[in-house]
């Protein structure tokens, strides 16, 4: 068997392939590089992240800590490793479904927010805060650690289904699709905000934390779920990356290609929601990294579009980065990182706004 | 026969736009179909390609039903390009062309030495080899769609379905295509099947024209027996002088002016 990275015959084309036996796939050297400067930032972010707390320690202090045994050990590895994994994980399966959602909804402003998840979670999360607020002593004890999270994810995947369901009509149209997730949207969060004004003045700013997305106090727990997601459903959608490809051309065409169109579109949008679902139940929903990320990527990758391994380190680099902001800009204040990426987030999506004006009017 | 519609019902929700139709298409042949708007000519290229479900009758390629076939297996011998084609935007000529190599690769099979030969061969034969690396949204209306049917070349089928191939591009453009789809039947003996607009066109690049009016084939045939002064009275209303092509000898269509409509049907 012979490895072989073969540079292209093709004249003026950047495509390389990389082939082992009769195995071959397209090897695309600027996507390698943008992917391992991004790996090294998030090690970078996380690491820096670490330093932070009641005990300030130095970068060197903290890798010191995760091999030497002692107090710094425990705190290393059982409060701060803990939430910066959480954290760039989190930020990996975002962008992950990010990047599958632009894809299916052929949509560069589209979004897991638009397939009803991350709305859906939310609301949910209210309403469990807003009513058991008094009645369970509020949502402190071992409730929070799983009630919450399980609470999030159960009514993340209900309004996905909720969008599917009202989406689908003999089959998934992209365009549809967003207008139907805009609209469960646009009433999720109407309905969540009448909670916050109704529900008890404590029981609202604890849910107003975890909805603004937060990592405050992520352990082990948090680090799991994201994990095994990610474990799972990173191997799966990079066995549909080619269809995926092919979805973002006119239905025909991706017919035409032999492409099982609704079945493809399902299970990828699938993958984007459970991948949604399982980091808003660990973090809350931190806006804009599913939107921001992938397309970010693309421009790094140099490809047409949102490359999947390099979105979702994108994604763990830019919560990592706004969590290292969010702790540090308004020292001793700590900022959910949620704020942080919206407040990046929203002048980068007017961009893409009047970016997308702009085409449409040429 | 290689691609067979039997009997076919066509339509788009509880409108029928085709009812009843049968049209065999032989190997190694260009057809060209041939009608007035809303006749139903793209319906009908459409279900023959399977983007289309027939509500009644059956689509056979090589006597098989094509709804019964792998969709995979079908893009190896089917190749369509539909009307108005839309890629994702900021795509490059030779990343639309490789997509069209998709049916023949799998997980681990991704960019094969073969995907790259047939690929550099289909930008080759569109003469499209120096743009490879534009996006395809910077071309003209021309390259672009050489782009397209390049696409439909790495596909590497033997059938090739091209519905209005030749819509919104200048005259030279047109023969351009045109001439490109002589070539893929000459030069490779692909089978062709395509909707046309422009008559005298359609007179000189086809083995085969079949007309069609409100659903039905009215005609089919060799040009020469087709394209006559009644016929373009029955199927487009249309009062012309059929006289001989100076050029190639076949029908040249000139229109006078158009005739009283018929009753609705």
């Amino acid at each position: 068997m012979t490895v072989s990275v073969a540079p292209s015959t093709v004249p003026s084309s950047r495509r390389r392939a990389l082939r082992v036996g009769p195995a071959s796939w397209p090897l695309r050297p600027r996507s390698v590089v943008a992917a391992l400067v991004l790996l090294a930032m998030t090690a970078l972010f996380m690491a820096l992240s670490m330093r932070l707390g009641d005990i300030p320690m130095s970068v060197l202090d903290v890798l010191h800590a995760i091999t030497a045994d002692g107090p710094d050990h425990f705190v290393i590895m059982e409060l701060r490793l803990p939430r910066a994994l959480t954290g760039a994980l989190v930020g990996a399966a975002l962008a992950l479904a990010g990047a599958i959602t632009q894809a299916v909804a052929r949509n560069p402003l589209a979004s897991p927010d638009i397939l009803g998840v991350t709305t859906g979670a939310s609301v949910t999360v209210v309403a469990v805060i807003v009513a058991a607020g008094n009645t369970w002593g509020g949502t402190s004890g071992a409730l929070a650690e799983v009630g919450i999270p399980l609470v999030a994810l159960l009514g993340g995947l209900a309004g996905a289904l909720a969008v599917y369901a009202l989406a689908w009509r003999d089959g998934l149209d992209g365009y549809r699709l967003v207008l139907i997730g805009i609209g469960v949207s646009a009433i999720c969060t109407n309905l969540k905000y009448w909670l916050l004004t109704v529900g008890d003045v404590n029981d609202s700013s604890r849910a107003m934390v975890w909805i603004s997305g937060s990592l405050h106090g992520r352990g082990w727990e948090h680090v799991v779920p994201v994990a095994l997601a990610l474990a799972l459903l990173v191997p799966a959608t990079l066995l549909g990356t080619r269809s995926l490809g092919a979805l973002r051309f006119g239905d025909d065409t991706v017919t035409g290609l032999g492409v099982r169109m609704n079945l493809a579109r399902g299970v990828m949008i699938l993958a984007a929601v459970l991948l949604a679902a399982t980091a808003t139940a660990s973090a809350g929903p931190i806006a804009f990294v599913a939107l921001a990320a992938p397309q970010i990527a693309l421009r790094l990758a140099g490809v047409a579009q949102p490359p999947l391994v390099v979105s979702a380190l994108m994604g763990a680099v830019l919560t990592t980065g706004a969590d290292l902001v969010a702790r540090t800009a308004f020292t001793p204040v700590e900022l959910p990182v949620g704020v942080v990426t919206a407040v990046l987030g929203a002048p980068y999506l007017i961009y893409l706004l009047v970016r997308v004006r702009r085409k449409a009017r040429q | 026969m290689r691609l067979q519609a039997v009997d076919v019902r066509l339509g788009y929700g509880d409108r029928v736009v085709v009812d009843g139709l049968d049209l065999g298409i032989e190997a190694g042949t260009v057809t060209t179909i041939i009608g007035p708007n809303g006749c139903g000519k793209s319906t009908l290229l459409r279900a023959m390609g399977r983007l289309l479900r027939p509500s009644g009758g059956e689509v056979l390629l090589d006597g098989k039903r094509i709804d019964k076939m792998p969709s995979r297996e079908v893009a190896r011998i089917l190749g369509v390009l539909p009307q108005a084609p839309s890629a994702p935007e900021g795509l490059t000529v030779a990343d639309l062309v490789a997509r069209g190599r998709h049916p023949h690769q799998t997980w681990y099979r991704q960019w094969s030495s073969d995907d790259e030969s047939a690929v550099g061969e289909a930008l080759a034969m569109t003469g499209l080899l120096d743009l490879g690396e534009r996006p395809l949204d910077e071309l003209s209306g021309g390259q672009r769609q050489r782009a397209w049917i390049s696409m439909a070349l790495a596909q590497g089928t033997d059938l090739l379905l091209l519905d209005e191939p030749t819509t919104f591009l200048d005259l030279a453009h047109q023969i351009e295509v045109l001439e490109l789809v002589r070539r893929l039947h000459g030069e490779l003996g692909r089978t062709v099947v395509m909707v046309l607009h422009d008559l005298n066109l359609a007179a000189r690049y086809a083995d085969r024209l079949v007309a069609m009016r409100d659903g039905r084939v009215v005609a089919a045939g060799p040009p020469a027996e087709v394209l006559t002064e009644t016929l373009l009275a029955e199927v487009f209303e249309l009062d012309a002088k059929v006289i001989e092509d100076p050029v190639t000898g076949t029908p040249l269509v000139v229109p006078i002016g158009t005739l009283p409509q018929h009753p609705p049907r």
